[in-house]
């Protein structure tokens, strides 16, 4: 333990650690632009000087600690050189937050009202830069919003490591430019430098000026897109400014999807497969239930389910591996004993998709194959002669595979031809409509939360289970 | 590029080990010589020689003030403007040339013999003011003494 | 000649640079009886004890500098002679690779030999060409006599040097953007901590020093300290280059003695101000040292105490001489342009700050000055001043305040008369 004081309290600091690391693992607020936990120290924006007696003003994101060193950060000096520094990050900057995505939840804008308050000292023209630079198909750049942090850069370089952002030109020309024989496209972790950036520079074009961040709510999940089971927040609109004017579908939707910091799993990034969880899981939901095509009532088609399993000899059950855990108990609970049980893979990588990286990416496209064979093996699906009945449980399953005469229960979400041919089909929620855990690769649990309601007649897998097994009332 | 490897080659040897990345800016200069310029492909070529990532290239193409994307005209005269020249005749010298080739700085004449520039500090202040006529510093000068040059180049 | 000499020692001649010359004056006997009867130690306490004091800019102390690398630690160092002379009005290190490159080179083998360095680099700027041409003509003359390579005149030391060339970056004269130029990368200058003795090129050990410095280290081993410390003062001991430019009758570099009467250096070696004219104005050492107007110098020696006292400094020895009838607001637009262009444009207030200054001093220059723009300026500067990584922000708020403090009312005029007192002239 280093012992050193921070206005005028006494803090035992690790050795090694920074002081501006010190001060916020003992709760004293630093600002800062450049500094990012999980990046090198870049040092650049300045907005964490802070006074050491006897020595002055220096960066606290640099500054060792030293046994019995007294650092002052809201002393007179320190918050006139914040002003100062923000004088001069503003000096250039467009001030457009009014069109600003970032506006809300912007470090310009809160350090501006929180440190300085004051209108810009200059009167000379600004510096012009590029507005809407194309940094990719996913990204756009505003030149003039960047304050060249060099935060996005970093993470390119280093977590990411598709190298491909760097500084072109230099003084106050400096520009962020991505490199052309390795495009930022590429990278599948490229939406992290949108999250990263502590201005409105990087912007997303899946966002841009679709709605204002205030206007939303972040609910934990879990992004399902493959078995690393990122912790995400899912962006929706709030209930008390949901839109009636407008398209009502964006009450329902997902605005965006930012990570939810989990050292655990999958520290402070996602993937890009994650950011477009709307893609995934934002299909044409099927939402009756049928016997062999014809629309039936959940009722009824219950009791045909019963009547089929009651029946069968040889019943086969293909369970997903997109089921919660707690889905995946309740499938156990009442129907293990009756079914002989495969873990199913529900998803498989698209052309084009990341198969695996050392960062964050898993070979494995289901996010919960982990608790589901923990429950009903590893075994590769079996479906001899003799089947007489299959249930399957979620997409990913080829029907050509079925066994001659056998029956069909088949549970899913999606609007899909195969329903239609099951002779018993049942909508099911997806997991933003409902709560749970997935398991991870590594035996991780991760809990995710409803973010909005399912659509009239699609019910929760786990009472249907309950269900299938005795009557039961089942509310959809 | 590719004419210049064994050359690069040679150059890697001199340096110590795990200094492939030093050889970035000589190696440049040397493209630059040759081509007049550093072309995309150059860059491209250089990186997967080195094995430095292309973006570090284009930086540096882009930070420092000698090196070119595109080419100049046969004589690059680039003239110092700061303080010690100033004091000497330097801004008339520029007025004078821009004048006599009919271009701003920054810009080449029609028939690409010349190509006008300005820069900062050359480090010729004793002898200001002070220009480079492509790697030759030309120093002491007078609208005269541009004159009589401006003819030798023609 | 401004008091004794200890560089230009030699009447300079088209052959003067060669290495058959520079033997036959003495040279490379430094380096013989180092590796004969010294070791490394004895050269760092000579240097240190000699008192020698950087000559780049900073004036650092040379051995203080060298002692935190240790010798024979595991792991490799490096030795960079930053000939990366780009601070305006300076020129003097110029001279030495053009005149006396060999004066260098053993400087330089000196300096390897006490800081255990296998690897030395010369890093000249991208522009020079002549100097460039010298001084590698000189390595391969030292590689060819086996003063260079592998076990040096018989002895277990070796050592490598290379040339590198810029490509244009003033900053890259600062010693750690020097080195991440020598990366092959932009010439962004670091953070300080890691030193650049503890983590340096390539993450190792460096010392970079002035070539002017690493000349006087031969002279120190060759003649010895007390030989050394009998010139200059007790705490400006030795000699320095300056190079002296602007308005002055003889510009060129002239080797003075520290401790030397500054008015008497003008007036009698350098041949007084240019065409007779009064002298309004000095810039002591390049334009990022503070100005000084010809009444502050009356009585100032050539030292760095006495340049300390007027709240100046020596810097890198680049001397600009300024006559009566110079307009201060154009100068001083000259040189902040000159940072604006320069500015690697990494930290924030130099990146914004040049270009503020840059552009409110072009301004009023214009006509177009407002009142409160002094005070502006002032504010710039204070709020560059130990706050950015490399002292180029602050360098040129110095350049600013240096003027102002001293020519305020040049710039009160301008602003009120929306016009030059003295028409902008520079001449």
């Amino acid at each position: 333990m280093t012992e050193i004081v921070i206005n005028d309290r006494t803090i035992d600091a690790q050795p090694g650690q920074t002081v501006l690391e010190a001060a916020l693992a003992n709760g004293i607020f630093v600002p800062t632009f450049c500094w990012h936990p999980k990046l090198s120290v870049a040092g650049n924006c300045r907005m964490c000087l802070v006074e050491v007696e006897g020595r002055g003003l220096d960066i606290a994101c640099n500054m060792p600690v030293t046994k019995g060193m007294r650092v002052l950060t809201d002393s007179p000096e320190v918050k006139a050189h914040r002003k100062a520094m923000l004088q001069f990050i503003t000096l250039n900057h467009p001030v457009d937050c009014g069109i600003c995505d970032k506006a809300g939840e912007c470090r310009l804008q809160d350090y501006h009202y929180a440190y300085n308050g004051e209108p810009s000292l200059s009167v000379e023209p600004k510096v012009r830069s590029t507005k809407y630079y194309n940094l990719s198909s996913r990204i756009l750049l505003d030149n003039e919003r960047c304050i060249l942090c060099l935060r996005c850069t970093r993470f390119t370089h280093e977590v990411s490591k598709s190298m491909a952002l760097g500084i072109e030109h230099r003084g106050d020309t400096s520009v962020i430019r991505p490199v052309a024989d390795r495009p930022l496209g590429e990278d599948p972790y490229s939406d992290n430098i949108i999250d990263l950036c502590p201005v409105g520079a990087l912007q997303s074009r899946q966002f841009l000026h679709k709605t204002r961040v205030w206007y939303l709510k972040p609910t934990p999940s879990v992004c399902p897109g493959c078995a690393r089971g990122c912790t995400i927040q899912v962006w929706h609109r709030k209930a008390e400014w949901r839109v009636k004017a407008l398209d009502p579908a964006q009450n329902n939707a997902i605005a965006r999807v930012t990570p939810l910091e989990n050292p655990a799993v999958n520290g402070p990034w996602i993937c890009n497969k994650g950011r477009d969880l709307a893609r995934l899981l934002e299909r044409q939901r099927a939402t009756e239930p049928m016997l062999r095509g014809a629309p039936t009532s959940l009722e009824g088609a219950l009791e045909r389910a019963r009547e089929l399993i009651g029946a069968a000899r040889h019943p086969v059950a293909l369970v997903s591996s997109w089921g919660s855990n707690e889905e995946l108990e309740a499938f156990r609970r009442h129907l293990g004993a009756v079914f002989t049980s495969f873990v199913k893979c529900d998803a498989v990588a698209e052309p084009g998709e990341r198969i695996e990286d050392q960062l964050l990416i898993r070979a494995d496209k289901n996010p919960n194959t982990a608790a589901a064979e923990a429950l009903f093996g590893r075994a590769e699906a079996q479906l001899p002669e003799g089947t007489d009945l299959v249930l399957v449980w979620g997409e990913g399953f080829d029907f050509a595979r079925l066994p001659r005469g056998a029956r069909v229960l088949f549970l899913n979400a999606y609007l899909q031809p195969e329903n239609g041919h099951a002779d018993v089909f049942l909508p099911i929620t997806i997991h933003t409509e409902r709560a749970g855990h997935f398991t991870n690769f590594q035996g991780v649990v991760s809990a995710f939360q409803p973010c909005f309601e399912p659509p009239r007649g699609a019910a929760h897998a786990e009472a249907l289970f309950a269900a299938l097994a005795a009557p039961a009332r089942v509310h959809a | 590029m590719r004419s210049l490897i064994p050359e690069f080659e040679a150059l890697r040897a001199r340096f110590p080990a795990g200094f492939a990345s030093s050889l970035v800016l000589p190696c440049l200069r040397r493209i630059q010589e040759e081509r007049g310029y550093v072309a995309d492909e150059d860059v491209e070529e250089l990186a997967a020689f080195l094995g430095v990532p292309a973006i570090q290239i284009e930086e540096v193409l882009t930070f420092y003030t000698q090196f070119r994307r595109r080419p100049v005209g046969r004589w690059h005269l680039q003239l110092c403007r700061n303080v010690s020249c100033s004091m000497r005749g330097g801004e008339r010298l520029i007025e004078h040339l821009e004048r006599r080739l009919g271009v701003r700085p920054g810009e080449t004449t029609a028939d690409g013999r010349f190509t006008l520039s300005t820069v900062e500090c050359l480090g010729s202040c004793g002898t200001a003011p002070a220009m480079m006529v492509n790697e030759r510093y030309v120093e002491s000068l007078s609208a005269e003494a541009v004159d009589a040059l401006l003819e030798e180049l023609r | 000649m401004a008091g004794r000499q200890l560089l230009m020692t030699f009447p300079v001649t088209e052959s003067s640079h060669r290495l058959a010359e520079y033997r036959a004056r003495g040279g490379y006997a430094a380096i013989e009886k180092a590796l004969r009867s010294m070791r490394p130690e004895d050269v760092t306490k000579q240097v240190t004890d000699a008192g020698l004091q950087g000559r780049g800019g900073a004036s650092f102390p040379t051995g203080r500098k060298w002692q935190v690398v240790v010798p024979g630690d595991g792991q490799p160092h490096y030795l960079i002679a930053n000939a990366d002379e780009g601070e305006p009005g300076t020129f003097k290190d110029r001279w030495i690779l053009e005149n006396a490159p060999h004066l260098l080179i053993e400087g330089m083998l000196l300096t390897a030999y006490a800081l255990d360095a296998r690897h030395c680099f010369i890093y000249i700027r991208g522009e020079f060409d002549l100097p460039y041409r010298r001084i590698a003509g000189a390595v391969d003359e030292a590689y060819a006599a086996g003063l260079l390579g592998e076990r040096i005149l018989g002895s277990d030391f070796s050592c490598d040097l290379i040339v590198y060339r810029g490509a244009g970056a003033y900053v890259a004269g600062e010693a750690s953007g020097l080195i991440s130029s020598l990366e092959g990368k932009k010439g962004y200058p670091r953070n300080r901590p890691p030193r650049l003795t503890v983590k340096g090129l390539y993450q190792r050990p460096t010392v970079v020093n002035n070539v002017e410095s690493l000349s006087n280290v031969t002279v120190i081993v060759r003649d010895g300290i007390d030989a050394f410390r009998a010139v200059g003062t007790a705490k400006s001991p030795g000699t320095r280059l300056f190079s002296v430019s602007g308005h002055i009758s003889r510009p060129g570099v002239y080797e003075v003695e520290l401790g030397y009467p500054w008015r008497k250096f003008l007036d009698e070696d350098c041949g007084g101000v240019l065409d007779g004219r009064a002298l309004k104005a000095v810039v002591p050492g390049g334009i990022s040292s503070k100005i000084l107007t010809g009444a502050d110098i009356e009585h100032l020696t050539l030292s760095h105490e006495s340049l300390w006292e007027a709240n100046s400094t020596l810097g890198s020895g680049g001397m600009i001489v300024v006559a009566e009838g110079t307009c201060m607001v154009r100068l001083l637009e000259i040189m902040l342009r000159f940072y604006h262009h320069e500015s690697c444009g990494q930290c924030t207030p130099c990146r914004h700050g040049t270009g503020w200054m840059h552009r409110i001093v072009a301004r009023i220059a214009a006509g177009e000055g407002r009142p409160e723009d002094i005070e502006r300026l002032y504010y710039v500067a204070k709020y560059n001043d130990g706050t950015t990584i490399c002292g180029l922000g602050d360098a040129a708020g110095y350049a600013a305040t240096g003027i102002l403090d001293k020519f305020r009312d040049e710039f009160e005029y301008c602003i009120e008369h929306k016009r030059s007192r003295y028409q902008g002239r520079l001449e």
